[in-house]
C-alpha cells in the first residue's frame, strides 16, 4: 500500500539524515507558546548546539537553563511535560514537526541534520493546554474508568494463580497492554476533538485508546465478567460506532498496538452482544 | 468525576445511539448499494446492450444494441416490477436517512489530512465529501429525471421511460441537437457524482466489515479492502459505460429506435398518443422533421 | 469524628500497592504525585520479578534460598527478618499481579515462563517481555483506579510532596500530614492524614545523568529527612552495568538481555578498529565469563560494574577507546530475542541506530538504583534460630517454613515505620531489604511487597494507634503551609533584579552536582576523592543559597518546582557522600580504592543519617544490621582470574 512505503520512505530518510547529520552544529527549535488556558499562543524560537544523541527534550533543557530566543530576548523556561525518556511513560509527546510523537525518542539528527535546520514543536491540540507543551490529558484516565478498563479480582488475598493461559493469548494480551495512554492516537484521530467541558467527556468519541483497553480486558478470563458493562458503554454516544476508520490511531501509535484491529474486535462483539441481547431480553 | 456513568438525560439519538448507528450503516448496503448496483449494471447496458441481445443483436451497432437493450430493461421495469412505488419511497426513505444522519455524523468529525496523509485518511476525508457530492447529485438526478422539475435541465428536457435513452441523452448533452455548454456542465457534474458515489459505496462496504467486526485481522481488512477495490473499480467501470453511452447517443437515432419499439409492440397509434402527450416536444422547431423520421 | 485517612505519596509500584490495601481495608486514601500514577518510574523497570517457583523449587530451590541469595547479594548489609519475609511472599505476590491480569510470558503449556537473572542459578524471574515493571504498574493502576471509581482512593496527580506536618519532638514526634504544592495552579495546601506513606522512589537525579526518570530527584525523602526523618545507608548507589549513554538520560539495557544468554566481551587487542563481527571468537575476551566461571555474565550487578569499569578506565580496553563495551546477543535466534526482550530491542534500535538482533550492543554503567533510603524499623517475626546458619545449599531442607509471619509481625504497626511515628517508607524510597547491592529483578518485589504486606502495618496503625487527627489544631499545618508559600514566595522574587551570574542558575548547580557525585561517588570511590565531593558540595550550596530563577511565573511554574528541588537534592548528595566517607570498607556497591576488603568488626553497621538543623549538615552514626539468621560469608561469586590490577587512584576522578 502506498502509505505503507511513505512511512518506510520516512523511515530510511530518517536513517540517512541520521548519517549525515553535521557534528556540533546548531538548530532552531520553534515552540508554539501559551502562558496558560485561555492566554493567546506564540511562536518563539531558540538556537540550540547539538551534541552527540541530541533528542527534543536535551535541547528543552538547555533552553532551560539559558532562555534566549534568537531575537536575543530573554524569555522564560519552556514548560513541558517528560517522564522515563525511553518511551514507556507517555508523558513527553507532543506534536513535532506537525505530527505526533514522544520527544525523548525524537533525536535531533534525523530530523535536522543541517546547520541551522527547524525543528517545530506544538502542544497536542485534542487536550487543553496547561502551559506551552504541557497538556492535560485527564480525559484518557477518565475514558478508562469508564469501559472499566480492569479485572475485578476478589481481593489482594492470597487465592492462588490467575487463569492459565496459552503463549498465543499471553502475546495478543501483552500486546495490547503495552498501551501508555500517551494520547498519540487521539491527536491523530479525526473523530477525537478537543472537549474542554468535561461534561461532553462521556458523548463525545472515546478514541482508539480506550476502546483497545476494553478488548484487552474482554480478553482476559476473569476480565471477561465486565465484558457486557464494557459494551454497553462503548455501544452508547461516543462509543466505537464514531470511529470513522480513518486508521490513522494504528499508524502514530509508538508501541506498534493493533488498534484498528481493536476496534473491529470490539465492533464485532458489540454486534453479537446487541443480537444476543435482543433476543435473550435483558 | 468518580461516577462516569451520570450524565445529562440522553436525547433519543444517544440512547438508540447503536441501533441508529448500525442501521447508517446497513441503509447504505441495503437497500442503497444493492439499488446502486442493479442501476449502474441497467444503465451501463447502453454499452454492453449489443451483446446482451444475444443472436437479436447480431448485426446491430453498438449504440443501436445499448439503446434497444436498455429501453426493454427500462420497459420491462416500469410495467413489470411489481410495487415499483413501495420499493421506490423504500429507496427514498433510505437514502434521507443515511443522507441526514451521514451530515450530521461529518459534522463530529474533523479532517486532518495535510498533518496525516496516509492512504487511509485519504478515504475518510473523501467519503465525507463524496457523500456532500453524491446526495447533491442523486437528489438533482431522481428531480429531473424521475420527478420531472424540467425547469433544471437545460432546454426543458424531460425524461420519458418511452424515450428512455433519447430523452437521456438529450437532458445530459444539453439538447436533442447535441452538446452544449450547459450539457457539458451537466455531464461533468453526472461524471463526477456517479464516480464519488461509486467510491462512497465500495469504501462504505470496507469500513462496514470492520464496523461490524466481519474483518477483525489487518490481513482480513487488507483482503477484503482488495475485494472492495475490485467491487468499486467494476462498478465505476459501468459507471462510465452508462454514462459514456448516454453522451455519445445521437438523440434522433436513438428516437427512432424507440418508435419502432413501440409500434413493433403497440402500434402506430401508440406512438401518436406518446408523441401527443409529451409536452416539450412540440415547442421544438424540427418537431415535423422528426415525426416524419 | 470524621474518617481517619492515609496519604500515600507517590503512585509507583509500592504507592499503589500500599493504597490498594489499604483502600481494600476500608480505610480511605489520598494519592498524591507528582505524576499521573500511570506513568510513575515504575514503568522504567524491564527485566522481570524475583520469586521462587515450582519448577525451581523441584530443582533444589526455595524461598530461603531466595532470602539467602538476596542477603549474600546485598553483601549482608539489610537487616535480615524483613527480606525472609520477602522473600517468602514473592510467589504469592506473583499469584496476585497473575489473578489482576498481568501478561506474564507462557510456556507452551500455559504456565509462566521464567528466565535466568542475576545472583542465581535457578530460573527464579517471571517476566513480561522486557517490560515487566510497566506491566505490573499498569495492573496496580488499574485497580488503583477501580477504587478510584468506587471513591475509595481519591487521587492528586501533579502534586508534589513538600513537607510532612508533624506534631510534638524527639519519640513523640508523630505525622499527621503532609503539605503539598499543586504543580500548575501553584496551589499550596495541607492534607490531613492519620498516617502518611512515602513511596517516592530514589533519588537518581543527584548523579546527573541515570537510568532513572526526570522525577526521580529524591526530593521528597531529602524533605522528610530535613524535617527529621533519618537516612539509612545513603551511600549505597547500584550502578547498572549495562546502559546507553545518552544526552539527556542514560538508557537502560535490562539484566534480562544477560539472562537470555548476553555476552560482554572487548577486543582482546586495545584499539581493535574491525567491526565486531568481523572479530574471529579467538580475538575477543569475554571478561565477565573468564573472571566468573560459575556465574559468568550473571554476577550481580556491582561486580559487573566494577570489571566494565575496569577493563575501560584502568585498562584502557574499551570499544574504540572509548567508554562502552559490546554486549553481544546476535548469537541468539532474533525471534526469540523480539519474543523475549522486544521492549528493550526497539529502544536501543529506536536510540542508537543500530539492530542488537545483528549488531553487539555497546554499553557502560550507569547510576540506577538507591539500596539506601529513608530508615525503617519492624517488629521481627517468629523464626528465631538459635545460632545464625551458614550458606544454603540448594536441595537442603529449609530451616523455616514460607508461611507469612517468619521474618516479620504481620501487621505490626511499626512495620517499615520511620522514626517519625505515622510516617512510613515503602519501596525504593525504603532502606530496608536490599543492603549493599540490590538483586536483578528484586525491586519490583520489594516494593510491591512493601505495599502489600506492610499496608495492613498502616491501617493497624490508623485504626489501633494513631489519634483523631482531626483533633490536630490547625495552627500545626498552618505553620507548615507559611513555612512552605515563603520558601516558594522567595525562589519567585529571585527571579527579578538578579545578578545574572550562571553560577546561580539552578540548572547549573544541578548539573555541576551531577557531575561532581558522579565522578566521585558511584563506582569507585576513595577518602581524598569524597573529601573533595564534600567541599565541592559546600561550595554548591552557597551558591544555591543566592540561586536565581528564570521564570516568575504564577502558573505552572516548573522551574521553581526544579530549582526547589535541587536544594534538598544538595543536602542529600551530602548525606550520601558522607556515608561513602565515614564508611572505611568495601561491600557490595561501595567500593574503596583505599579500602577495597569488607570489614565486619567496624562496619557491619548501617550508616545513619541525622540532619542536623542547627548546623545544616548531616550527622553520620553507624548502628547493628539486625541480623542473626544467616552468617556473613567472603562474597567471592567465585572469582578465578587473579586479583584484577590495582586501581589508580586518578582513576575516580575521571
Amino acid at each position: 500500500m502506498s502509505d505503507a512505503y511513505a512511512h518506510l520512505h520516512d523511515a530510511e530518510q530518517r536513517r540517512q539524515n541520521r548519517k549525515n547529520a553535521v557534528p556540533g552544529r546548531q538548530v532552531i527549535i520553534k515552540i508554539k507558546r501559551c502562558d496558560g488556558p485561555g492566554k493567546p499562543s506564540r511562536w518563539e524560537s531558540f538556537k540550540v548546539k547539538t551534541e552527540a544523541g541530541s533528542n527534543v527534550i536535551s535541547c528543552l533543557k538547555s533552553i532551560a537553563a539559558n532562555p534566549v530566543t534568537t531575537d536575543g530576548k530573554q524569555s522564560t523556561p519552556v514548560v513541558w511535560d517528560s517522564g522515563c525518556l525511553e518511551e514507556v511513560c507517555g508523558a513527553c509527546t507532543m506534536v513535532i514537526n506537525g505530527r505526533v510523537r514522544q520527544s525523548c525518542s525524537c533525536l535531533i539528527d534525523e530530523y535536522a541534520p543541517r546547520e541551522g535546520d527547524t525543528l517545530t514543536l506544538e502542544p497536542m491540540s485534542k487536550f487543553p493546554v496547561i502551559r506551552d507543551l504541557w497538556v492535560d490529558r485527564e480525559r484518557m484516565f477518565h475514558a478508562l474508568k469508564r469501559v472499566q478498563a480492569w479485572v475485578p479480582i476478589d481481593g489482594t488475598y492470597n487465592l492462588g494463580a490467575g487463569p492459565k493461559e496459552s503463549p498465543e493469548q499471553q502475546q495478543t494480551r501483552y500486546d495490547l497492554s503495552e498501551c501508555m495512554t500517551c494520547g498519540c492516537c487521539l491527536e491523530a484521530c479525526p473523530q477525537f476533538n478537543l472537549e474542554e467541558d468535561e461534561q461532553a467527556w462521556d458523548t463525545a468519541f472515546i478514541g482508539a485508546q480506550a476502546i483497545s483497553q476494553a478488548r484487552l480486558f474482554n480478553e482476559h478470563e476473569t476480565g471477561k465478567r465486565l465484558k457486557g458493562e464494557r459494551l454497553d458503554t462503548l455501544m452508547g454516544a461516543g462509543g466505537v460506532s464514531d470511529c470513522g476508520n480513518a486508521q490513522n490511531c494504528v499508524k502514530v501509535c509508538p508501541k506498534g498496538i493493533p488498534l484498528t484491529e481493536s476496534i473491529a474486535a470490539v465492533g464485532r462483539s458489540t454486534t453479537i452482544h446487541a443480537v444476543t441481547r435482543f433476543f435473550r431480553g435483558k | 468525576m468518580n461516577q462516569p456513568q451520570a450524565h445529562a438525560k440522553p436525547g433519543p439519538l444517544q440512547k438508540h445511539h447503536f441501533l441508529i448507528r448500525r442501521l447508517h450503516s446497513l441503509t447504505g448496503i441495503v437497500p442503497i448499494g444493492v439499488f446502486l448496483i442493479a442501476h449502474l449494471v441497467t444503465n451501463s447496458s447502453l454499452a454492453w446492450g449489443k451483446w446482451g441481445l444475444r443472436t437479436e443483436g447480431r448485426g446491430y451497432s453498438v449504440a443501436e444494441g445499448g439503446i434497444k437493450y436498455f429501453q426493454k430493461e427500462v420497459a420491462w421495469i416500469n410495467t413489470q416490477v411489481p410495487h415499483l412505488l413501495l420499493i421506490e419511497i423504500t429507496l427514498w426513505v433510505s437514502i434521507a436517512f443515511h443522507s441526514i444522519l451521514g451530515f450530521y455524523y461529518a459534522t463530529t468529525g474533523k479532517g486532518n489530512l495535510p498533518r496525516y496523509p496516509h492512504q487511509d485518511n485519504w478515504r475518510y476525508s473523501l467519503q465525507r465529501w463524496s457523500g456532500y457530492i453524491g446526495i447533491l447529485f442523486i437528489f438533482y438526478h431522481v428531480a429531473t429525471l424521475r420527478w420531472g422539475w424540467t425547469f433544471l435541465v437545460p432546454e426543458g428536457t424531460k425524461w420519458s421511460h418511452d424515450f428512455s435513452a433519447s430523452t437521456l441523452a438529450a437532458a445530459l448533452q444539453g439538447s436533442p441537437e447535441g452538446w452544449t455548454a450547459a450539457g457539458i456542465g451537466i455531464s461533468l457534474f453526472y461524471f463526477v457524482g456517479v464516480s464519488l458515489l461509486v467510491f462512497h459505496f465500495a469504501n462504505g462496504l470496507w469500513t462496514a466489515a470492520i464496523t461490524w467486526g466481519l474483518t477483525v485481522s489487518e490481513k482480513a481488512q487488507k483482503q477484503w479492502g482488495v475485494a472492495c477495490l475490485g467491487l468499486g473499480l467494476g462498478l465505476m467501470v459501468a459507471a462510465w459505460a452508462s454514462l459514456g453511452g448516454a453522451l455519445l447517443i445521437d438523440y434522433d437515432e436513438a428516437k427512432g429506435i424507440e418508435s419502432k419499439l413501440i409500434v413493433e409492440k403497440y402500434g402506430e397509434d401508440r406512438l401518436e398518443e406518446l408523441l401527443d402527450a409529451a409536452p416539450a416536444e412540440p415547442e421544438r422547431p424540427d418537431e415535423q422533421a422528426m415525426a416524419d423520421d | 469524628m470524621t474518617e481517619q485517612r492515609v496519604i500515600v505519596v507517590g503512585g509507583g509500584l509500592a504507592g499503589l500497592a500500599a493504597a490498594v490495601r489499604v483502600a481494600e481495608a476500608g480505610v480511605p486514601v489520598d494519592l498524591v504525585s507528582m505524576v499521573p500514577v500511570k506513568r510513575s518510574h515504575s514503568v522504567c523497570a524491564q527485566g522481570g520479578i524475583n520469586a521462587c517457583n515450582e519448577v525451581a523449587r523441584q530443582q533444589g530451590y526455595s524461598e530461603y534460598q531466595h532470602f539467602d541469595e538476596t542477603i549474600f547479594g546485598g553483601d549482608f548489609l539489610a537487616d535480615q527478618g524483613p527480606v525472609l519475609e520477602m522473600a517468602n511472599w514473592a510467589p504469592r505476590i506473583i499469584d496476585l499481579l497473575d489473578r489482576m491480569g498481568v501478561p506474564f510470558n507462557r510456556t507452551a503449556e500455559g504456565f509462566r515462563d521464567l528466565r535466568l537473572f542475576g545472583g542465581s542459578l535457578f530460573k527464579r524471574t517471571h517476566f513480561s517481555g522486557a517490560t515487566t515493571g510497566q506491566q505490573l504498574l499498569y495492573a496496580l493502576d488499574e485497580q488503583a483506579r477501580r477504587y478510584e471509581a468506587e471513591g475509595k482512593i481519591k487521587k492528586y496527580e501533579f502534586w508534589e510532596f513538600l513537607w510532612p506536618v508533624t506534631e510534638g519532638e524527639g519519640d513523640d514526634k508523630r505525622c499527621v500530614g503532609m503539605v503539598a504544592q499543586d504543580m500548575r495552579t501553584m496551589q499550596i495546601r495541607a492534607f490531613r492524614g492519620a498516617a502518611v506513606v512515602m513511596a517516592t522512589g530514589g533519588n537518581g537525579l543527584v548523579f546527573g545523568k541515570s537510568t532513572n526518570s526526570v522525577i526521580c530527584n529524591g526530593g521528597a525523602a531529602a524533605r522528610c529527612y530535613q524535617a527529621g526523618a533519618h537516612y539509612g545507608n545513603a551511600e549505597m548507589i547500584q550502578v547498572h552495568p549495562t546502559a546507553i549513554p545518552g544526552a539527556d538520560k542514560c538508557r537502560l539495557m535490562s539484566e534480562s538481555a544477560r539472562g537470555e544468554g548476553g555476552r560482554v566481551w572487548v577486543p582482546k587487542q586495545k584499539g581493535d578498529t574491525r567491526r565486531p563481527k568481523d572479530i574471529p571468537e579467538s580475538e575477543r575476551y569475554y571478561l565477565l565469563e573468564e573472571r566468573y566461571p560459575d556465574y559468568g555474565n550473571l554476577v550481580p550487578r556491582d561486580i559487573a560494574t566494577r570489571e566494565i569499569f575496569d577493563i575501560c578506565v584502568n585498562e584502557g580496553m574499551g570499544v574504540d577507546g572509548e567508554n562502552q563495551v559490546y554486549l553481544d546477543l546476535t548469537h541468539r535466534d532474533p525471534d526469540y530475542l523480539t519474543r523475549k526482550l522486544g521492549g528493550i530491542m526497539e529502544i536501543y534500535e529506536k536510540f542508537v541506530g543500530e539492530d542488537p538482533r545483528f549488531n553487539p550492543m555497546k554499553i557502560f554503567p550507569a547510576v540506577h538504583y538507591s539500596m539506601g533510603g529513608m530508615w525503617t524499623t519492624y517488629t521481627a517475626g517468629a523464626y528465631n534460630p538459635d545460632s545464625p546458619l551458614p550458606a544454603h545449599k540448594p536441595g537442603n531442607a529449609i530451616p523455616v517454613s514460607s508461611d507469612p509471619g517468619q521474618g516479620l509481625t504481620i501487621g505490626a504497626p511499626n512495620n517499615m515505620m520511620t522514626n517519625i511515628t505515622g510516617l512510613y517508607a515503602f519501596g525504593e524510597v525504603n532502606f530496608a531489604y536490599h543492603g549493599a547491592t540490590r538483586l536483578g529483578a528484586n525491586a519490583l518485589l520489594s516494593c510491591i511487597f512493601d505495599g502489600l504486606c506492610n499496608g495492613q502495618s498502616v491501617v493497624n496503625y490508623v485504626r489501633d494507634e494513631a489519634g483523631a487527627v482531626d483533633d490536630v489544631a490547625s495552627p500545626v499545618y498552618d505553620s507548615v503551609v507559611k513555612q512552605e508559600q515563603d520558601k516558594h514566595d522567595a525562589l519567585v522574587s529571585s527571579s527579578s533584579g538578579g545578578s545574572g551570574d550562571n553560577s546561580f542558575n539552578p540548572y547549573a548547580i544541578a548539573k555541576e552536582m551531577g557531575d561532581e557525585m558522579n565522578a566521585a561517588s558511584t563506582v569507585v570511590k576513595s577518602g581524598p576523592r569524597l573529601g573533595q565531593c564534600m567541599n565541592k558540595l559546600s561550595e554548591l550550596r552557597e551558591r544555591y543559597a543566592k540561586v536565581e530563577l528564570g521564570d516568575a511565573a504564577a502558573w505552572t511554574n516548573q522551574s521553581l518546582s526544579f530549582s526547589r528541588a535541587v536544594g534538598d537534592m544538595l543536602i542529600m548528595a551530602e548525606a550520601v557522600a558522607k556515608g561513602g566517607l565515614l564508611r572505611e570498607e568495601s561491600r557490595g556497591s561501595h567500593y574503596r580504592t583505599d579500602f577495597q576488603d569488607r570489614d565486619d568488626d567496624k562496619f557491619w553497621k548501617t550508616s545513619l543519617a541525622k540532619y542536623n538543623p542547627d548546623t545544616g549538615s548531616t550527622d553520620m552514626e553507624f548502628v547493628e544490621v539486625r541480623k542473626g539468621l544467616v552468617q556473613s560469608r567472603p562474597r567471592t561469586y567465585g572469582k578465578t582470574a587473579p586479583a584484577k590490577s590495582e586501581p589508580k587512584q586518578t582513576a575516580a576522578a575521571s
